[in-house]
């Protein structure tokens, strides 16, 4: 089977899709609450400009035709370069500008602060507002400049002068800076809480179905049978679905199985009359009929068991207590072999039991205690005990002749058969081996103080 | 001895007809449940060899129906169905023995002679009533280490009063256990047969008790 590429992750799509719209939002609103305060930032700034720049005018006089300003306008504007300035100019009927006085702060050879003609238009046209602009003031700092017009009159008569006030604006730009970067890492961390609240939300959210995956794969790997746990409206319908099709697929592997049991069953009577009939007259034909069918019953055997094999990977939550089948058995082999007298002596704890289905259970143990009841000289022992870590322990031993340790493996391999004597299959331990493996147990063979064979089977214990 | 066959394949039916027949027993045929179940209720069978995939009615039902009728006959099951819980339920429902198909008929035969002669209560194989012996496995009689040569029904008749030695064995038990269903009975002809034994194994083993049938039992001075 090849396996899909699997889609993005559920739980992924949800998350980026929340990321992203949040981090949209987020940085929309970083950039938004920035702007908004730098341009409030600005205007108290303005405003005080604008302040200043009114004192200024208000405390200017002319006198005898010669502009004087304040005596002292603040300690900033005397020292140079300070990011303080003023400058006062008059403003020729050509519209040219010439400065009448400047700040101290403004050096000798400082050019004057440059005043843009837009300033002088919008003057013009609005004389009692104050115009801000910006530009770069004699140390190259960015200035913000407020503008003033004023007619002050002279002997000469109304002269119109331009006040103008600078201050460095760099405070300004640094504060929004900080309030931006202040506010772009509280956000940031705002959209990972978001981010975390979203992610528990969605898995949380999809809970029921991470639920959903981990039951089913229980019931493939054969733990459950069906989902039983209870699903929110969306999901239900679905599990409903999935119990169907698995009661489905049980069922039709059930079906296939008692089909093929039903064939393998019906071939054995045409297969006894063939063996029979062929066994009458020898010759060649008979001898074909023979070989045939008994390659036939191999076949047929062999198929029994595949299909056994396919009904166990079905399920193995059966649970099958272990003392009822020793008692059975026992009970059953005494019967069977009463000419020889074999007493069959076990113990079991009441409580045990074995993780898999009784059929399974009996022809593992039933094939295991033939074999010891049909060596033994009338006694067999089969004690059952728990192990450690789910395994349960059944060790059967017989008073028979036992089995020499170079021989031991051979019992195990298919068909085989130590004595030929022995009416029997061949097959009894090798299939109780792989039944045994089947379950993820064991069997070992080894010497029992009864004077025979010991077989020591492990197989998984039900808990519980 | 008389046998019952139940078994639904006539091929298979056949064969253990004439395999049983060959080796001495009188042989009834059930081919299904119903008849098989009549047929071991109303006459008293030595041994029963019951399939269990039967039509009808199902072959452990019929034995469990023999049992619960207080039918005792030995059964062994002859079966596709060798799994050990088949095999569980089938010794449950009250059978003696159990053989899975394919089988040999030697094998067969020798669980039914061992079934028969359990039953009989007797130890060893062969039968022995002082110097007249019985071989079931070869079907074979000798008296004195001389071979009888017996026809199939003095066979049985001697095979049966072996058997039952010691013990008074009215005609009707014997015209019931020799001869299958088929077979015109007249318990004359009995008379008749044990004639023609007594004339080969001597007059005085085989003692009339009037009014109640036949006694086997050695000549005085052999032992038993």
């Amino acid at each position: 089977m090849k396996f899909k590429v699997p889609g993005p992750s559920l739980t992924r799509r949800l998350v980026l899709l929340a990321a992203g719209w949040s981090f949209a939002v987020l940085i929309a609103a970083s950039l938004l609450l920035t702007a908004q305060f730098r341009r409030e930032f600005l205007a108290r700034f303005d405003a005080q400009l604008a302040e200043h720049v009114e004192s200024l005018l208000a405390r200017t006089e002319i006198i005898e035709g010669d502009v004087v300003p304040p005596e002292f306008t603040d300690g900033r504007a005397e020292r140079a370069h300070s990011g303080r300035y003023w400058q006062i100019a008059e403003i020729g009927p050509d519209g040219r500008i010439a400065v009448r006085v400047r700040s101290k702060s403004l050096f000798a050879g400082d050019p004057n602060m440059p005043v843009p003609p837009e300033a002088i238009a919008d003057l013009g046209r609005e004389p009692t507002g104050t115009y801000e602009y910006d530009t770069i003031g004699p140390a190259q700092e960015p200035l913000r400049v407020a503008a003033k017009l004023s007619v002050l009159p002279t002997p000469a008569g109304n002269v119109p002068l331009l006040f103008i006030v600078g201050e460095d604006r760099r405070p300004v730009d640094a504060g929004a800076r900080r309030f931006a970067a202040t506010a772009f890492i509280a956000l940031i961390l705002l959209g990972f809480g978001l981010m975390a609240a979203v992610f528990i939300q969605v898995r949380v959210g999809l809970k029921p179905l991470f639920d959903l995956r981990r039951e089913v794969a229980e019931v493939r790997k054969g733990r459950a049978d069906k989902l039983i746990q209870s699903y929110p409206a969306e999901l239900a319908p679905l599990a409903e679905e999935l119990n169907a099709l698995v009661a489905h697929n049980h069922e039709v592997v059930e079906r296939q199985r008692t089909h093929v049991g039903n064939l393998a069953h019906a071939l054995k009577t045409p297969i006894s009359v063939m063996v029979a009939e062929a066994g009458k007259k020898p010759g060649v034909l008979a001898d074909v009929v023979r070989r045939q069918t008994e390659a036939m019953h191999g076949h047929v055997e062999h198929h029994l068991r595949r299909a056994r094999a396919a009904a166990r990977s079905q399920s193995n939550r059966e649970q099958t207590p272990l003392e009822p089948v020793l008692d059975e058995l026992a009970r059953t082999l005494e019967r069977i072999f009463r000419d020889k007298k074999v007493a069959v002596d076990w113990t079991c704890p009441a409580d045990l039991a074995f993780q898999g289905e009784r059929q399974d259970l009996l022809e593992i143990i039933g094939n295991v205690m033939e074999n010891a009841c049909k060596w033994s000289k009338g006694k067999v022992r089969a004690v059952a005990e728990p192990k450690e870590a789910g395994k349960l322990c059944v060790v059967i031993e017989d008073d028979g002749p036992g089995l020499p340790a170079d021989r031991r493996t051979d019992v195990l391999k298919r068909g085989a058969r130590l004595d030929e004597k022995t009416p029997g299959t061949g097959l009894g331990l090798s299939i109780v081996d792989e039944l045994a493996r089947a379950y993820g147990g064991d069997l070992t063979l080894g010497d029992s103080a009864l004077g025979g064979l010991k077989v020591e089977i492990i197989l998984p214990r039900a808990e519980g | 001895m008389r046998v019952l066959v139940v078994e639904d394949d006539p091929d298979l039916a056949r064969q253990l007809k004439s395999a049983l027949s060959d080796a001495g027993y009188a042989v009834d045929h059930a081919p299904d449940g119903e008849e098989a179940a009549f047929l071991g209720d109303t006459e008293p069978y030595d041994a029963i060899v019951l399939d269990l995939g039967l039509p009808k009615i199902d072959g452990v039902s019929v034995l469990e129906q023999w049992r619960r009728d207080g039918i005792a006959t030995p059964v062994l099951i002859l079966t596709a169905r060798g799994a050990w819980s088949e095999k569980v339920a089938g010794f449950d429902a009250g059978a003696d023995d159990y053989l899975t198909k394919p089988f040999h008929t030697e094998e067969l035969l020798a669980r039914l002679r061992a079934l028969l002669r359990r039953t009989a209560g007797h130890a060893s194989a062969n039968l022995a009533c002082g110097e007249l012996m019985l071989d079931p496995k070869a079907a074979r009689a000798s008296v004195n280490g001389e071979p009888l040569r017996l026809t199939s029904l003095e066979y049985r008749l001697l095979h049966y009063l072996m058997m039952h030695q010691a013990r008074v064995i009215s005609r009707t038990e014997l015209v019931e256990h020799l001869y299958d269903q088929d077979f015109d009975r007249d318990s004359n002809t009995i008379e008749v047969f044990v004639g023609r034994l007594r004339k080969k194994i001597g007059p005085d083993r085989i003692e009339t008790v009037r009014g109640l049938g036949y006694r086997l039992t050695p000549l005085a001075g052999e032992t038993s």
